[in-house]
């Protein structure tokens, strides 16, 4: 029946439950999402949400402040108000106090309802967007009750998923998979990072395994180095005392660059289902070489901003930011040299940067080649010397650009670069996807392919312990601040690559 | 888009003030309306990044017919930062505009690229190299055209320069041509890893270079070149600094000096409105380069218009001349009591647009150039101690 319908994948009916629901997250990204999936008809008529907070709040009210936010955080800042009828009939709100467990007896009692009412056949989603510190306990309430597990006798499924940060480091990770995982099997859990979501990291899989021109060259062989920048230009926004305990390579650097690092550095699977993928990426980690203190006082740059100015405007230094203590040695900037000690790309580096108050907002992936073997055309007609290039772009404007050179119209032979571009916004015309729809809709479908495992996030902190170690011993050493906001991070970090005879490229 | 680029020439929009951070947005929508105006619709192009740096008192529709001829021939995208530094009050504003070629060709579409021009006052013009940052196109070259006189201290200059692969600047608007290009010299030292400098000025010289150079491809006048001991430059005394002498005058010496290894001597003689100064060769012989304003030419602020290379020792003489008219340059070459062979070529008067155009399709360092200016800074220091 569906042969036609130009709809590959069909999520069955379900409930999605988001604890937080009173929080940023549900009001920016998650309501707008889904409300997105059902105008899209990504998802059946057979579907409720319900939002579960601490706050007292009707379904009326949630509704109301639903409605308001999809106006104010959807791209096309207007909703349908046909569509939002039919949405809004599926919306709810429990008052849900995370360890309390006698709620959790009515929120059971209200999704039975709903399976009643809209015919959502016990199917259900959690997501935390709660403090992390609540995950372990809300699992457990959720366990406790009964909840985790479809009711007995029922086909259904429940599926949590566990929004960033995922730990705080090593062990409490470890300890935070140990006690989900007394109620959770490992199929229920998907941990978000919404980086995967993205359309350009996603065509990272395509680009590379659906193309036979680049993976022979995706190697030592032909690849000099790798330059990954994930530049935000915004400041703590309000969050220091999260921040000050955070800094940039907990909040950014081991989960959303490394997954990002993990797809441009992993053997191609042996297929697409989502086991191999993450097999690949995992055994791709797993060859990091390890950081010593030697290397990160030589390999590493830690940053942290000083007053600048961004977008023409004066913005203040870390120290200066409300809740950040005023000697904090909190890195905001990081870079890091990384190897992949295996047969692809041994000698390979990849120069990692992350940081706040840079001077662009950018996620990009560049592949930089090696030189021609041999220099034909002399340095009189090279007007610039840049080698072939591979710009991956992941936000903003996503899509991908080649660089390689041409000879200019002339008379005499005059080289220069020229971009071979693809932009998704030009190519398709079309909206692209917010990360959150289909990593909600992955989710629904039972796809985990683009949610972290718990092997992937535990190696993500194996690696920067190390560096969170060491840094943290020599605190008072940190020559911070060491950057002014608006710049591209710490001169270290140029002078690093240029002893290497590279330069950051700038994105 | 708008009626106004259909019919063709002022591809601009009316000005409409934006937030700094939403302009990309704003020019995406632009693109997107702009698509379905046009029956043939219009190609977005951006071979290359112009950021101009301009006074308030400069007139914008001269810029616009100015970015008019860059557009002709380097579909850019242009971020022209205006900016008030006297102004009490701090602000910035900007605003978006698509830039499209004249005409479309052979019923092609029509080839556009875009401008945002960021106007600043106040304490705003220091950060604004900031707003312009993010707003430049990855992957192209980025050329600064500051439209100013270059100043070392000058942080928005720095943090512009930085930002640019090439700065062009025109020395033709030097108002202290002696202290300026001692200025300039310091520039080119200071940021010489990462900057390569352009300047208008001595693209205006290049006619003339190529003529003094097209002499000794003579094998008979070769022999002259190192006999050379007598240098007369007459040009139109730049009205900002009368006294001093111009800056495409000192260009031209800057580099002869340089090329063919002549040397301060120290020695400087001003006699009424005219200057000599005296050069040494490596052999020790002495080189009398006199600096005159040309009485009968006009019109033609701070540029050259004859120079004379004489040999005592071999009775020679080499003329490169503009005419009267500004149009043709006329050379001849002389030696001894033989007839003078000479010729006239075309005058390359190009527009401001042409030539800045010109100077975006370079990217390579112009090495001559700067061991041009770094020989007048030296000439210039080693006159100033004396």
């Amino acid at each position: 029946m569906r042969a036609g319908v130009r709809l590959e994948r069909t999520a069955e009916p379900c409930v999605v439950v988001i604890f937080g629901a009173t929080g940023d997250l549900t009001k920016r990204k998650l309501v707008p999402a889904l409300y997105r999936l059902v105008q899209e008809r990504l998802v059946p008529a057979e579907f409720a949400i319900v939002g579960a907070a601490r706050t007292e709040l009707s379904s009326e009210e949630f509704r109301a402040n639903m409605k308001e936010a999809i106006v104010q955080f959807s791209e096309a800042k207007s909703v349908d108000e046909e569509v939002w009828e039919s949405f809004a009939q599926g919306l709810h709100y429990q008052k849900v106090d995370i360890g309390t467990s006698e709620d959790y007896v009515k929120l059971a009692e209200l999704l039975e309802r709903i399976d009643g009412e809209r015919g959502t056949q016990g199917n259900r989603v959690f997501y935390l967007s709660t403090a992390p510190s609540l995950y372990a306990e809300a699992v457990k309430q959720l366990g406790q009750s009964g909840l985790a597990k479809p009711k007995e006798g029922q086909k259904g499924w429940v599926r949590v998923i566990i929004e960033k940060p995922f730990g705080t480091d090593l062990a409490s990770a470890q300890a935070l998979n140990r006690d989900i995982h007394q109620h959770l099997d490992e199929s229920q859990i998907y941990r978000i990072d919404h980086y995967l979501g993205k359309e350009t990291v996603q065509n990272l899989l395509v680009f590379r395994f659906a193309n036979g021109i680049y993976e022979p060259l995706w190697n030592r062989q032909y690849i000099d180095h790798v330059q990954i920048t994930n530049a935000e230009t915004v400041g703590v926004e309000g969050r220091g005392g999260y921040y000050e305990k955070a800094g940039v390579v907990r909040d950014m650097l081991q989960n959303h660059v490394f997954q990002v690092l993990s797809l441009v550095a992993m053997e191609p699977p042996a297929s697409l289902n989502s086991e191999s993928v993450r097999d690949e990426k995992i055994k791709a980690m797993t060859s990091v070489r390890p950081f010593t203190p030697e290397r990160i006082r030589a390999e590493c740059v830690r940053g942290q901003y000083g007053a600048g100015s961004i977008n023409g405007k004066q913005v203040p230094g870390y120290r200066e930011e409300e809740g950040v203590a005023p000697d904090s040695a909190t890195e905001t900037f990081a870079m890091l040299t990384m190897y992949f000690d295996n047969w692809r790309w041994s000698g390979v580096p990849f120069y990692i940067r992350s940081g706040k108050r840079l001077a662009k907002r950018v996620t990009e992936i560049a592949i930089q080649f090696k030189d021609a073997p041999h220099k034909l055309f002399g340095s009189e007609m090279m007007e610039q010397m840049t080698p072939n290039q591979l710009i991956i772009r992941v936000q903003p404007d996503e899509g991908i650009t080649m660089r390689v050179a041409a000879k200019v119209p002339g008379q005499v032979t005059r080289i220069r670069d020229v971009n071979m571009d693809f932009r998704y916004g030009a190519s398709f015309g079309m909206q692209l996807a917010e990360a959150y729809e289909r990593l909600l809709l992955d989710c629904i479908l039972g796809d985990p392919t683009l949610y972290a495992r718990t092997d992937m996030t535990e190696r993500g902190w194996e690696i920067v312990m190390p560096i969170l170690e060491e840094w943290a011993a020599t605190k008072s050493e940190a020559p911070f601040p060491n950057y002014e906001a608006g710049t591209w991070g710490p001169q270290a970090t140029h002078d690093l690559l240029e002893q290497a005879g590279r330069r950051w490229r700038r994105p | 888009m708008s009626s106004e680029i259909q019919q063709g020439t002022a591809a601009k929009n009316a000005p409409q003030a934006i937030d700094v951070g939403r302009l990309e947005k704003e020019l995406a929508a632009s693109w997107q309306s702009a698509g379905g105006a046009e029956e043939s619709g219009v190609t977005r192009v951006c071979v290359l990044n112009l950021i101009i740096y301009a006074t308030r008192e400069e007139d914008r529709a001269q810029r616009d017919e100015l970015l008019d001829v860059v557009t002709a021939h380097t579909p850019a995208r242009a971020l022209v930062l205006v900016a008030d530094r006297e102004a009490t009050e701090a602000k910035l504003e900007a605003y978006v505009s698509p830039l499209c070629q004249e005409e479309s060709r052979g019923g092609a579409k029509r080839v556009c690229g875009e401008q945002v021009t960021i106007e600043a006052s106040g304490a705003s013009v220091e950060t604004a190299a900031s707003a312009l940052e993010p707003l430049v196109v990855p992957d192209v070259p980025v050329f600064l055209w500051w439209k100013d006189i270059p100043h070392g201290e000058d942080k928005l200059f720095n943090r512009l320069v930085e930002l640019s692969d090439r700065v062009v600047i025109d020395s033709l608007v030097f108002d202290q041509p002696h202290e300026d290009m001692q200025q300039l010299a310091r520039i080119i030292g200071t940021h010489r890893q990462y900057l390569l400098a352009s300047d208008l000025n001595w693209g205006r010289l290049t006619s003339w270079r190529n003529l003094v150079a097209s002499f000794w491809d003579v094998a008979d006048y070769r022999p002259h070149l190192d006999a050379l001991d007598d240098v007369l430059i007459e040009y139109d005394p730049p009205d900002a600094a009368p006294d001093e002498i111009a800056a495409q005058a000192l260009l031209l010496i800057g580099w002869m000096a340089a090329e063919l290894k002549w040397q301060p001597t120290g020695e400087l003689v001003r006699e009424g409105k005219s200057a000599r100064w005296v050069l040494q060769a490596g052999e020790g012989r002495k080189i009398n380069v006199e600096f005159r304003p040309a009485e009968d030419r006009h019109g033609c602020d701070g540029l050259i218009a004859t120079l004379t290379l004489k040999t005592a020792a071999t009775d020679a003489e080499f003329y490169v001349g503009v005419n009267e008219e500004w149009t043709k340059l006329e050379t001849s070459a002389k030696i001894g009591d033989a007839r003078s062979v000479g010729r006239v070529v075309s005058y390359e008067a190009k527009s401001e647009g042409e030539r800045l155009s010109r100077e975006l399709s370079m990217l390579s360092r112009d090495e001559v150039y700067e061991r041009a200016v770094a020989s007048i800074a030296r000439l210039l220091e080693v006159l100033q101690k004396s």
